[in-house]
């Protein structure tokens, strides 16, 4: 007896967008990035096609981070020390893109500066071919004057520029507007408002397939679920046929599951917890499998190992043949 | 401590409330929040100082320096004085036109079939030797013979009956109310050995504004109509503030003062028309739960506590004498029954006095005051529900926002290139504020025109003066100090912008919500019918625009003004009418949006200009697009 699959039928898909551009297209990039075009919800290969792998990209910072878990020293070692060396070695660990956050102040306290948010970015841009991504320390003002120099620093490589928020998008959009880039709309868990980030950025002329969605994640154990659900109503909604939705989505786990306490504390936590280092890694790399299933079509991670644990997982959904 | 401009001087303990001194010396005062600090409309001006300001909330760095402190929120702590601002003082002009237009006849109007209370002659066999029946059976006879057996009579009656049929010559005027609508014997409400012609009162006690008709019972025509401002304004301006004063200051205060008004419109329709307050037989009442409760003097504190109870919904009728009413002593009273808390007897009374239970098209009937309460159905069937969009429209809780009076500024036009604006004014006078309808026409320029993006911020790099940083955040300038009464700018700030756009998204996702429940389109509502005073001024181009009522044909809104009122006449005219509002009350489905999830989400796509699905607007999508493209 045959047993007929029941298929959805969609009408939307989400569209492709690709960061970074090579020389050809005005860039430095030794190669592009492209994500979305999915047709049907994740690896449901019977019903619709996700002809873009999910990207993982991993965060470096500017200058080392100060509150970062010392399993990421630990990992990353002297590369942390230059943004162009933590570019480099990201490239080794397996990254389809660097995810660069600048940081509010200098490592002596002094607040960062446009020249050196364009040092940096040049830096990082020599360093590494791959297509990047550049975040402000999330400060309103600070975003605004460092993202509008990096912006035109970096003309022509199609960064993608975060991060936009309902109450702060209109000068992010603008330098993504006069320099060609791309940015992040990121919005607090919620249907509603990821639409409506993306209209009104749509609103300043920015075309729909320079937007990437953020719309913010837990880690797993911290509210994930909910996250997982806005991710899935928004995927629904943009094969239902909803431009506004239609977006690639990225999301960041890393950041999520690094302040947690299972990824934060070495001691004093029960005996089968298990071995530190292993458990904040499976915390970063299960959060972003799962959010994999949810529709995310890129996951900012910190850890190399995660990184490449997800990776793993990654090939067999993409070739399920190759791994059975 | 004294008080200025009256120069009343008062003896006070330390640790004293400036409001309570206020009060004390019997000056009028308002407390639009009750006395929480949270409006900023009691600001007095310390000119001596002796007092302890506990918070300053609401007023800014300049106000402080000025001298200004929220009179319910200071002590008084050693000799002080203090100067009551002129402006403060309660606006006694109302919104309402003084001369309502006539009032039809609602219905054909058969006073025998229709009317509970009858006035007429009646003649008793004058007693004998022979025929010694006492005077109480005599008159119970002669009424058992046109059908009122049995017939109470109250002692204060029987007290003076014995003279009243002497002085009649056993033809007396008797008035008799034949069944009160909550069934019982018939009652003799008065006995006169003069002609008695019955007259009753239909009220509305709004939240803002108490309204009353006097109606000449046995035409049916109202004789003259009133309203004055309802006087527990000033214990709060919202039905919260006062649920909440009941609670911690005073329930029968609240009782008091809405009586007051209800004196004062007495007072003034028998200056109008000759009749006394205690020639009035029979009043209906209607307005929402919590002020038939302030009214009935029922303790409204569950109203405001989930699960949100109220004593009663379907009060019977009381005698005015019980409930302290200036009217005839035997007069009944009846409170018109509600639906729940917050869907009380204004909207069952709208319900009918609109004739949602006669038309067959799906039609939406709305009430916007502090509550927006609505009902979506048709004869058939009817949902209701009630959301707190805030006072935000009533003018209140917005920076420059004030009522509709003399100075208001009512309507905005801005141009899309220099961002000037045009405004009007009400009244021949220099602006002093904005209200309602003119905080919606601003938001609606400013949507069209791009100063605000779709989410309500304010586009500071806009090349214009009138848009800029305050001291509550960005803002657009409205008109110069030069041209205001004030002397102050008047600004619409961004804080502003949010709480108009939560109050228009309340109202919307009450209309999604509504519609989704019973599974209808809001796009195939054949008629919008709009009740209550800001109905009247509201402009529905505007209020699509800004997404507060859903995108229809302009043709299907109509504004009917008070039908609470309406309603309340209409039961006091009929026991037929009386009879299908308590079906209306019984049979609407009521829906707690606290308790449903779909509301929050509703919301938040309300929470957009005008919606973030904007396939609803589609009227709106083209103005904007227009206005992108020019």
């Amino acid at each position: 007896m045959t047993i007929e699959i029941p298929k959805e039928k969609w009408t939307g898909s989400v569209c492709e967008v690709t960061f970074g551009a090579t020389a050809d297209e005005g860039g430095t990039r030794s190669r592009t990035l492209t994500v979305g075009g999915e047709t049907a919800m994740p690896f449901l290969h019977f019903e619709g096609v996700t002809p873009n792998p999910p990207a993982l990209a991993l965060e470096i910072r500017d200058r080392k981070p100060d509150d970062w878990s010392p399993l990421l020293h630990q990992a990353w070692g002297e590369a942390m020390e230059d943004p162009g060396e933590w570019a480099k070695a990201a490239e080794t660990a397996g990254a389809d893109m660097i995810y660069l956050a600048l940081s509010l102040t200098t490592a002596d306290g002094e607040p960062n500066t446009p020249e050196n948010a364009r040092a940096v970015v040049r830096k990082v841009l020599q360093a590494s071919g791959l297509p990047l991504a550049v975040a402000g320390p999330g400060q309103a003002e600070v975003d605004n004057q460092l993202l509008v120099p990096v912006a035109e620093e970096a003309e022509g490589e199609r960064l993608l520029l975060g991060i936009c928020e309902d109450k702060n998008y209109r000068t992010i959009v603008a330098a993504a507007l006069a320099h060609n880039h791309l940015v992040q709309s990121k919005t607090p868990m919620d249907v509603n408002l990821s639409k409506q980030l993306v209209i009104l950025i749509h609103d300043m002329g920015l075309p729909l397939e320079r937007i990437i969605m953020d719309p913010t994640t837990g880690a797993l154990g911290y509210g994930f679920e909910y996250g997982y659900s806005v991710m899935e109503r928004l995927r629904l909604a943009a094969f239902q046929g909803d431009s506004m939705t239609q977006q690639p989505m990225l999301v960041n786990p890393g950041f999520e599951t690094w302040k947690v306490k299972e990824s934060k504390v070495g001691e004093g936590v029960p005996e089968n917890w298990g071995d530190w280092d292993r458990r904040a890694q499976e915390w970063e790399a299960i959060t972003a499998t799962t959010l994999i299933h949810s529709g995310a079509d890129i996951l900012v991670l910190r850890h190399p190992e995660s990184l490449h644990r997800v990776r793993t997982v990654v090939d067999a959904l993409v070739n399920p043949a190759a791994t059975a | 401590m004294t008080l200025l401009p009256s120069n009343i001087t008062i003896e006070v303990p330390t640790g004293t409330l400036i409001s309570e001194v206020i009060q004390q010396s019997g000056l009028e005062f308002i407390q639009p929040c009750g006395g929480q600090g949270r409006c900023g409309r009691c600001a007095v001006i310390i000119e001596k100082n002796g007092v302890r300001r506990r918070s300053t909330i609401r007023l800014s760095a300049e106000d402080l320096d000025a001298g200004y402190a929220l009179a319910c929120q200071t002590v008084i702590e050693g000799p002080t004085t203090i100067t009551i601002p002129e402006q403060e003082r309660i606006e006694r002009r109302l919104v309402t036109a003084k001369t309502a237009r006539k009032v039809e006849l609602p219905f054909e109007y058969d006073p025998a079939a229709l009317q509970s209370v009858q006035a007429f002659q009646v003649s008793l066999p004058p007693p004998s030797l022979q025929d010694n029946l006492d005077d109480l059976s005599r008159l119970e006879k002669a009424l058992a013979d046109h059908g009122y057996t049995p017939l109470d009579i109250p002692l204060a009656t029987l007290r003076r009956l014995g003279t009243t049929l002497r002085t009649a010559e056993w033809s007396p005027w008797v008035v008799i109310e034949t069944q009160a609508p909550t069934s019982g014997p018939a009652r003799l409400i008065d006995l006169s050995s003069d002609p008695i012609r019955p007259i009753g009162l239909a009220v509305d006690i709004g939240t803002t504004t108490v309204t009353a008709f006097l109606v000449d019972l046995t035409t049916g025509q109202v004789m003259n109509s009133a309203a004055e401002y309802n006087s527990q304004i000033a214990r709060g301006e919202d039905v919260i503030s006062r649920i909440i004063y009941a609670e911690k200051t005073d329930l029968n205060e609240l009782g008091e003062l809405v009586r007051q008004t209800i004196d004062t419109l007495l007072e003034r329709l028998k200056r109008r028309t000759g009749v006394p307050p205690e020639g009035i037989h029979k009043v209906t009442v209607s307005g929402n739960t919590t002020m038939i409760h302030l009214f009935l003097g029922l303790p409204p504190s569950s109203i405001r506590l989930t699960p949100y109870i109220p004593t009663v919904n379907f009060p019977q009728s009381y005698l005015a004498a019980e409930l302290n009413l200036g009217v005839h002593p035997q007069a009944s009273v009846l409170c018109l029954p509600g639906v729940a808390s917050y869907v009380g007897a204004d909207i069952s009374a709208g319900v009918l006095a609109c004739g949602l239970t006669d038309v067959d098209e799906l039609t939406l009937f709305i009430d916007i005051g502090t509550n927006g309460e609505m009902v979506l159905g048709t004869r058939d069937w009817m949902v209701a529900c009630a959301c707190s969009a805030g006072p935000a429209f009533e003018g209140a809780g917005v920076v420059d926002g004030m009522r509709a009076t003399a100075g208001a500024i009512e309507e905005v036009w801005i141009h899309s290139e220099t961002f000037e604006p045009t405004i009007r004014v009400i009244g021949n006078v220099s602006p002093r504020g904005i209200c309602g309808s003119g905080l919606i026409s601003i938001l609606a320029e400013l949507f069209v025109t791009g100063v605000v993006d779709k989410a309500g911020n304010v586009k500071l790099d806009l090349d214009t003066p009138r848009v800029r940083r305050g001291e509550h955040g960005p803002e657009y300038v409205v008109v110069w100090a030069d041209e205001t009464e004030t002397g102050r700018d008047i600004v619409l700030t961004k804080v502003d912008v949010d709480n108009l756009m939560r109050a228009k998204a309340a109202i919307y996702a009450g209309f999604s919500v509504l519609a989704a429940n019973v599974g209808v389109d809001l796009a195939d509502v054949q008629q919008v019918l709009i009740g209550g005073a800001f109905g009247q001024y509201i402009n529905v181009e505007n209020a699509i625009k800004i997404g507060l009522l859903p995108d229809l044909p302009w043709d299907r809104f109509h504004f009917l003004g008070n039908t609470s009122v309406l309603g309340s006449y209409m039961a006091l005219l009929s026991r037929q009418a009386c009879e299908q509002m308590r079906d209306i009350a019984q049979g609407m489905t009521y829906i707690e949006l606290s308790a449903d999830n779909t509301f929050f989400e509703a919301f938040t796509a309300a929470l957009f200009l005008p919606h973030t699905e904007i396939n609803r607007f589609p009227s709106v999508a083209m103005v904007w697009e227009r206005h992108r493209q020019d």
